[in-house]
């Protein structure tokens, strides 16, 4: 069985890389997405890029992303993702949540290095 | 900003769109990954790799797109439902594919689950639904008097309308007299069960007539003998009437007087005595003239023989009306000192009430339920052990699953799933069981007369208790197995790949646990088994003090013939002439009680000459009223005096004989003979003592007894009992019994004629059926257990078999081997034991009321039972050990 002891994507972070990554971007299909994180996160995250079908599928239940069939650069038909009115209002409201529990998480550590000092 | 909820039901819309248009999203979403898939694959070759290596590198960094389809799923569909589906596909095919096992798992599943159903069908009909087919059942209680001594009476007719005109936190209020009463016409008559009831009786259940009405208007008042009027029960009108709506204004004959039939109750109606079903109602207002007795029986306070339910008002609870009741009787006890002083009354659940069977079967009642619960347990511990040696067979199954990427919680469904179907079946096969034993309650009875029996509860709740237990068992039995399959290391087991190795620890100690519980489980079943044989043993051979054996009693109905007491005591008189002719007779005689009867006979207020009774001194003695000859056939011995004579009759001053526990108690300096006793309104001469004997039950304390004439006494109303002892074969003294009385009036049947001894036996059916309800079900324990051990044991043999080689190629004895294994099955018997006998100590401290004159931890059924477990558990383990000890080391060694 595949080692599980490594660097994951954290559950629910994907969702919201992807949405920022739409937000940013503009309408993308998955393969565009996945190479932008890929490139982004310069090989510190291990991405099952299947995986990024399942988030799209959530995000879609949701109505935070619409998909539409387009044709890509390669002239192969493929379906376009992009971010909706109530995606941009989700992406803020999550984006701030994470700066918050990042800036939390920090703090934390910063703590905890002080005391072995 | 989306709530969590709002969220959650966006994902369920979705799933609901997905599930009606499923087909065509699977093969979009394939399509997309295949493109991605094919788009990485392109990248990878554009730098540098070969076609081969980039498609893999790609599935590589894609990931299982197997997996994905099925979040997909998930997502989109409820997968649950496709997954349940294919799960039980699957299962069905496993147990199919493993007859073997299935068959014993279902099997022993029947047999636990068939015997808590059954049991619990009994409590069902008997305590839990006391009332079928009345309305709002739970607000209905019994209404009971208590004596001065706090022991429970039945109730008199005038305090039930004291009591009911006075309690106002009572909405309705009913007597409910149980009866035979002979109904038919000169041709012949049938014997139907019947409740003589208030008008009101069907108000307080809440039923409605099937046709017709019930009784109303004038007939609810209490004008003695007045109407004449009946209600029949529904299988009474289908098979006397048809069904037809005739049966309405039909005319019958009850004890020989017209009776019109005004209704027909519902079909789901059987009375108001659990377990019971009664066929007729009349007025109770008509009791007189039924038991041609006049009015007096309905006039007298101290003549207290009725059953009364009542109706609770809106709100009031239990507790308000029994205090308000408490009060009523309180002041009744004053106003009415001459027959009520000293006593009380109190209000009960229907199922707690003393009057009927309910009361004697509580017991018994609960501690099957209680032994069938560890006969239950045992079967769980046994399927779980069935479960995880069959999990170590699939651990190769269970380990590629998860190779190839199912979740562990996929495999906890698939093998709960497998459970399941398995205590689904063990549930049909024991509701079979159950089904077949439906109207086996009547074991719990004394064969004596009573009304029919309502058949098992079978319906709703046992249905859903049943799914209960199924299950329970299956969450029971399957967790365990179904969490240690999970825990499977894949890759060492496809690293053992084909070698049989030993299972983990971690298997082997749930297991060993488990054979341990079911060891202690069932030493537990088996003591409290062997102490209820042995407790029946003792109570057996109590002496009674008299002689049953030789002699044949039967019972006769006067009232429902309508006679009165100089008919009566004709009836009685010839019947004996005619006996006695009969060849092998020695003695006959009549009396209106037969001993160790369970019923509590009767009793008088009796005022001793010379004793002055204590403040709340309980003077209700009970009696026996026996005609000449009665001691001498019973072969009671007569201490002093003399026995009654044909000249002891009504025209002569009344006599009495009492007992020596009679005498001392109340007459204990001497001077007993020609000392008076007051009761029934006159003054009684003793004229004899007699030697005490039991009168209720064998396991009853010595009470103070007295015997009258029963010419001087007997009413029809009473019960009457031939005794007939002869020096040949009894069943051909009863056979006499029944052509004689046949031949001397044909409208008095003789009924429940019967050996004495048999009679007997009839006290001790509790304690009889309890014995031997237990044994089976310790039988059962046992033989479960004695499987699960030796399964147990022949399944380390089996894995072992390897390491048995080697030894034994070593040099290891054959005996050695064989040491071994007995060790082992040896640890787990012991260890059990230990357990069990601990278990048992304590249940000996809940049931040690019910044992009778012996200790709760007879060292003799403690240490019988621990040593015949631990005998059986060494055969079970010698049988596979033989087999260890036989292995050919070359065959072991190439086993793999």
């Amino acid at each position: 069985m595949m080692d599980t002891k490594k660097s994951e994507v954290l559950q629910g972070t994907l969702d919201l890389m992807i949405l920022k990554t739409l937000h940013a971007l503009g309408p993308l299909h998955g393969f565009g997405i996945a190479r932008r994180i890929e490139q982004v996160s310069r090989d510190v995250l291990q991405l099952n890029e299947g995986t990024v079908y399942t988030s799209l599928l959530r995000l879609q239940q949701q109505g935070w992303i619409a998909a539409a069939w387009g044709t890509s650069e390669h002239n192969r038909k493929a379906k376009f993702y992009s971010i909706t009115k109530r995606g941009e209002k989700q992406l803020q409201v999550e984006a701030e949540n994470w700066e918050r529990i990042a800036d939390v998480i920090s703090r934390v550590l910063k703590l905890e290095a002080e005391r072995e000092s | 900003m989306s709530t969590r909820r709002e969220s959650r039901l966006r994902a369920f819309a979705a799933k609901v769109r997905g599930f009606l248009c499923g087909r065509r999203r699977d093969g979009e979403f394939d399509d997309e990954m295949q493109e991605h898939l094919q788009l990485l694959a392109e990248k990878f070759a554009a730098q540098g790799m070969s076609r081969e290596d980039a498609t893999a590198a790609a599935r590589r960094q894609f990931g299982n797109t197997t997996l994905l389809q099925e979040d997909r799923r998930g997502l989109q569909t409820f997968s649950s439902v496709e997954a349940l589906w294919r799960d039980l596909r699957f299962g069905l095919r496993t147990l199919r594919k493993n007859p073997g096992f299935t068959a014993i798992a279902v099997l022993t599943l029947a047999l636990g689950i068939g015997a808590n159903t059954t049991i619990f069908s009994w409590i069902h009909s008997v305590l839990l639904n006391s009332l079928p087919g009345a309305g709002q059942p739970e607000r209905v209680v019994e209404l009971e008097s208590l004596a001065p001594s706090g022991e429970w009476v039945p109730t008199s007719y005038l305090d039930f309308r004291d009591f009911r005109d006075h309690l106002k936190l009572v909405e309705s209020m009913s007597v409910a007299q149980p009866m035979a009463l002979a109904v038919g016409n000169d041709v012949g008559v049938e014997r139907v069960w019947s409740e003589t009831v208030s008008g009101n009786f069907f108000d307080v259940l809440r039923v409605k007539p099937e046709i017709g009405r019930f009784f109303s208007g004038v007939e609810r008042d209490d004008a003695q003998n007045a109407h004449a009027v009946a209600v029949i029960s529904h299988s009474f009108w289908h098979s006397h009437y048809n069904e037809s709506a005739s049966a309405i204004g039909a005319i019958l004959r009850v004890n020989r007087t017209p009776y019109t039939v005004i209704g027909v109750a519902p079909k789901g109606f059987h009375g108001s005595m659990a377990g019971l079903s009664f066929d007729l109602w009349v007025p109770a207002t008509m009791y007189g003239q039924l038991t041609s007795t006049g009015t007096w029986m309905l006039k007298d306070r101290k003549n207290r023989m009725f059953r009364v339910l009542a109706r609770l008002a809106p709100g009031a609870t239990v507790e308000q009306a029994r205090s308000e009741l408490a009060s009523v009787a309180g002041f009744m006890a004053k106003a009415d000192a001459d027959t009520n002083q000293g006593m009380s009354a109190t209000l009960l659940p229907v199922w707690k009430a003393h009057y009927g069977i309910q009361g004697s079967l509580l017991a018994p009642l609960t501690i099957l339920f209680g032994a069938s619960g560890v006969v239950l347990l045992i079967v769980c511990a046994n399927i779980a052990n069935l479960l995880l040696v069959r999990s170590a067979d699939r651990r190769k199954e269970f380990s590629i699953r998860v190779a190839l990427g199912a979740s562990p919680m996929r495999l906890v469904r698939q093998l709960s799933t497998e459970v399941l179907m398995l205590a689904t079946l063990g549930s049909v096969a024991g509701l079979l069981i159950a089904g077949w034993l439906g109207g086996s309650l009547r074991w719990l009875l004394p064969l004596t007369e009573a009304p029919q029996l309502q058949s098992g509860a079978q319906g709703g709740s046992v249905l859903v208790f049943t799914a209960g237990l199924a299950v329970a068992v299956a969450a029971l039995a399957g967790i365990g197995p179904a969490l240690h399959a999970t825990r499977n290391n894949v890759s060492e087991t496809l690293k053992e790949s084909g070698r049989s190795g030993t299972s983990g620890t971690q298997s082997n100690r749930l297991r060993s646990l488990l054979v341990t519980s079911e060891v202690a489980l069932a030493v537990t079943a088996l003591i409290g088994a062997g102490l209820f044989v042995k407790s029946f043993y003792r109570v057996k051979s109590i002496q009674p003090g008299f002689e049953p054996n030789q002699v044949a009693i039967a019972k006769f109905n006067l009232s429902a013939a309508n006679v009165d007491a100089q008919q009566a005591d004709a009836f009685c008189r010839q019947l004996r002439e005619r006996l006695e002719r009969q060849p092998g007779v020695t003695a006959v005689t009549y009396a209106d009680y037969v001993p160790l009867s369970l019923g509590e006979g009767s009793w008088e207020d009796l005022q001793v000459e010379g004793y002055v009774p204590g403040p709340s001194e309980n003077m209700k003695i009970y009696r026996n009223l026996v005609a000449p000859g009665y001691f001498e056939l019973m072969k009671i011995p007569l201490i002093e005096g003399r026995d009654f004579t044909m000249q002891d009759d009504s025209s002569h001053p009344p006599v009495m004989i009492v007992t020596t526990e009679f005498v001392r108690r109340f007459i204990p300096h001497g001077g007993v003979l020609n000392r008076r006793v007051f009761g029934w309104g006159q003054w009684f001469t003793i004229v004899g003592v007699v030697q005490d004997s039991k009168i209720h039950r064998l396991t009853e304390n010595t009470r103070p007894y007295f015997y009258v004439p029963i010419r001087q006494i007997y009413r029809p109303e009473m019960g009457l009992a031939f005794y007939l002892r002869t020096l040949g074969s009894v069943s051909e003294a009863m056979q006499s019994i029944r052509r004689e009385s046949q031949g001397l009036d044909g409208m008095v049947p003789a009924t429940g004629v019967m050996p004495l001894n048999e009679w007997i036996a009839g006290s001790l059916f509790g304690q009889r059926i309890a014995a031997s309800l237990l044994s089976v079900l310790a039988a059962i324990a046992f033989v479960l257990a004695s499987i699960g051990l030796y399964g147990m044991v022949a399944y380390t043999v089996a894995q072992r078999t390897q390491e048995f080689g080697i030894r034994l190629s070593l040099g290891a004895q054959p005996r050695e081997v064989l040491g071994l294994i007995v060790k082992q099955g040896l640890r787990f018997a012991l260890a059990g034991t230990a357990v069990g006998v601990a278990l048992a100590v304590l249940l000996g401290r809940v049931l040690g009321s019910f044992l009778v004159n012996m200790s709760a931890t007879d060292p003799l059924i403690f240490t019988g039972a621990a040593v015949f477990v631990i005998l059986l558990a060494l055969v079970a383990a010698a049988i596979p050990a033989r087999k260890a000890m036989r292995v050919d080391p070359i065959v072991a060694l190439r086993y793999e």
